[in-house]
């Protein structure tokens, strides 16, 4: 009992000790180091300069189901931490009213050195992609003027938006600036891979990892491209055409029949932690994906030259191979984070 | 035939004598401080003035009945008589035309220097440079476009013009849904701009607030000098057609008159 007094008496002066009691603009500035195996950023942090305050905000908005027309469907609903922000273990995720989409969560990891977004494209800008899961009907279904109004009538939210902002304003652009902010930060570049590539301690890698990287090189590198493993391209790498979806990929944002069934090629970056794997999810294991690529591709008008040696489809493998290459594939696992306390829910 | 031509005649003679006349007020040097300007975006359609669910017959045979008319409208600048010009700061800029909005169709442009001005251009849609920007000064415009249904959601971006309503034609014999949406594709941006001249000055003063009244014939949409099929596909949201509509764009709009009172 008197400790809890004693609790009681103490909280209230480290309450008004930490800054966070003011409603002033903190503009406490984030170093955004780039990790030197990285290629450049794509963003104008001119225009939204990180803050402390503005990625505390972000990451409030990416955990907050009251956004979404049912009040619990976050970003964070379908984009879990530990699974390098994926819906681990969901083929397709679910939004508002049990709605079921049609393709796969993508992780959220490295985005600012990424060009395109979404399996598709749909979007090029990382401050506008929100947008897309925010109000589509079958995500959060979520509407900016009633999240507005949400956040206007809330406290936390109206010291953070005073704290993050130098206008202060609870509207749709500052919302997105805090939410690309948050997504900005969330970069993966620890793991012993990044190490191997930097010479770091801990950079380590098995012979067969070697060798996995070797192979890597010589058969994947060609479109999972720099150490952020994607060369932001779409391409059709041969998997046959789900009829009951007939997803066009690529093509629904451009017509063009050259696009027809084109995907973005994902980065491989925690790629042990993010199964269901393609933009559909078809594959639960990697050894499953690599199957694909030695004895699975079809061909079609839209099929990835890569993938068509003079009408050889796919990539020659053998099962030595396989086991090296996913062996090497497992050195891309992030555990710094996965599991970093910054980016975590709670 | 004589006598329209008289009619002519006379008219001309005394738009003459009025532009002469008010060529004398087009002393901009004395003229001084800030006023307003207000714009009116009057939809038409071809000869008649459109209202929503009312058959129009385009040129191709087909009959539609349109039941939304919105579009941004954007990055206005007014030129004066001097050519010297006026651009509204780009944040307070945007604005969406809803025709059955009749509130939205006016549009009242603060804090413009007082002058005599000839022209305006602006943009149907959000400019590239803009969006490239990303959430940066976008202020609560997404708010507001999202509220209109002029937000593309799977996309990320907006609706330039939102055209939709039923049609028939020679082939399509039942009421069928129709709808053309422009904006950003995978290859083409589709943001126009367009540039007209007025038939009269508006005369900014402190105490004068002209308007300016743009007559916007939708029927440049579909069947302006790109002839768009909707009986070969009704659902025009993407593709090569979206630039054909956007080009259609350049002749949909014509300043009617100009109120100087």
């Amino acid at each position: 009992m008197k400790t809890k007094i004693l609790l009681l008496l103490i909280f209230p002066i480290l309450w008004s000790c930490s800054s966070d009691d003011s409603d002033e603009y903190q503009n406490i500035p984030i170093d955004f180091q780039i990790p030197s195996n990285f290629p450049a950023a794509n963003y104008n942090f001119a225009n939204n300069p990180l803050t402390e305050k503005g990625f505390e905000l972000g990451k409030k908005l990416f955990y907050d189901g009251r956004l979404s027309s049912d009040g619990i469907v976050s970003c964070g609903f379908c984009h879990i931490q530990e699974d390098a922000f994926t819906h681990h273990g969901h083929t397709f995720s679910h939004g508002v009213g049990d709605a079921i989409g049609t393709r796969n969560a993508p992780p959220i990891q490295n985005m600012v050195f990424q060009t395109t977004f979404m399996w598709d494209g749909a979007t090029t800008h990382l401050d506008l992609q929100p947008i897309i899961p925010f109000t589509s009907e079958i995500e959060m279904h979520g509407n900016f003027e009633n999240a507005i109004n949400m956040m206007k009538n809330d406290a936390a939210y109206k010291k953070l938006y005073k704290q993050a902002f130098s206008n202060g304003e609870i509207n749709s652009e500052n919302m997105l600036k805090a939410l690309a902010q948050f997504q900005i930060l969330l970069v993966s570049s620890n793991s012993r891979f990044d190490k191997y590539r930097r010479n770091e301690q801990g950079g380590n890698f098995t012979a067969d990892e070697l060798d996995g990287y070797t192979i890597f090189n010589q058969k994947c590198a060609s479109c999972h491209a720099t150490d952020i493993f994607t060369d932001n391209s779409f391409r059709n790498n041969g998997l046959p055409v789900n009829p009951s979806i007939n997803d066009v990929g690529r093509y629904r944002v451009t017509e063009l029949p050259q696009d027809m069934n084109k995907f973005k090629v994902p980065s491989l970056r925690n790629i042990e932690k993010t199964a269901p794997y393609m933009h559909d999810g078809r594959f639960f294991t990697l050894e499953a994906v690599l199957d694909h690529y030695s004895s699975g591709v079809v061909n079609s008008t839209t099929l990835d030259a890569s993938l068509n040696n003079s009408g050889v489809l796919g990539i020659s493998l053998s099962s030595s191979e396989k086991t090296k290459l996913i062996a090497f594939l497992k050195t891309l696992t992030d555990n710094e984070f996965l599991t970093n306390p910054k980016f975590a829910e709670y | 035939m004589k006598f329209q031509l008289k009619n002519i005649v006379a008219v001309m003679a005394m738009a003459l004598a009025f532009t002469s006349c008010s060529n004398d007020d087009d002393n901009n040097d004395s003229v001084t401080g800030e006023g307003s300007l207000k714009i009116e975006f009057d939809n038409v359609y071809g000869s008649a003035d459109f209202a929503a669910n009312t058959a129009y017959t385009n040129s191709n045979g087909e009959i539609i009945k349109a039941n939304k008319v919105k579009y941004i409208v954007s990055n206005i600048v007014l030129t004066k008589a001097d050519g010297t010009t006026y651009t509204v700061p780009k944040t307070e800029s945007y604005f969406i035309i809803d025709e059955l909005t009749p509130a939205s169709t006016l549009l009242t442009i603060p804090n413009v220097p007082a002058g005599n001005y000839k022209s305006i251009s602006y943009g149907i849609g959000v400019d590239k440079a803009q969006f490239d920007l990303g959430a940066t000064g976008q202020g609560n415009f997404l708010t507001t476009a999202q509220n209109a249904g002029m937000m593309w959601s799977w996309s990320a971006g907006y609706k330039f013009v939102a055209f939709e309503g039923t049609f028939t034609s020679s082939t399509v014999t039942t009421d069928t849904n129709f709808k053309l949406h422009t904006g950003q594709t995978g290859t083409d941006y589709n943001y126009a701009t367009i540039s007209i001249n007025f038939p009269d000055n508006a005369l900014v003063r402190t105490n004068i607030t002209p308007q300016v009244h743009i007559m916007a014939d939708l029927k440049h949409l579909l069947d302006g000098t790109n002839k768009i099929n909707l009986s070969e596909g009704a659902t025009i949201m993407g593709g090569s057609k979206l630039a054909l509509a956007t080009a259609n764009l350049a002749n949909m709009f014509e300043v009617h008159h100009v109120h100087n009172d």
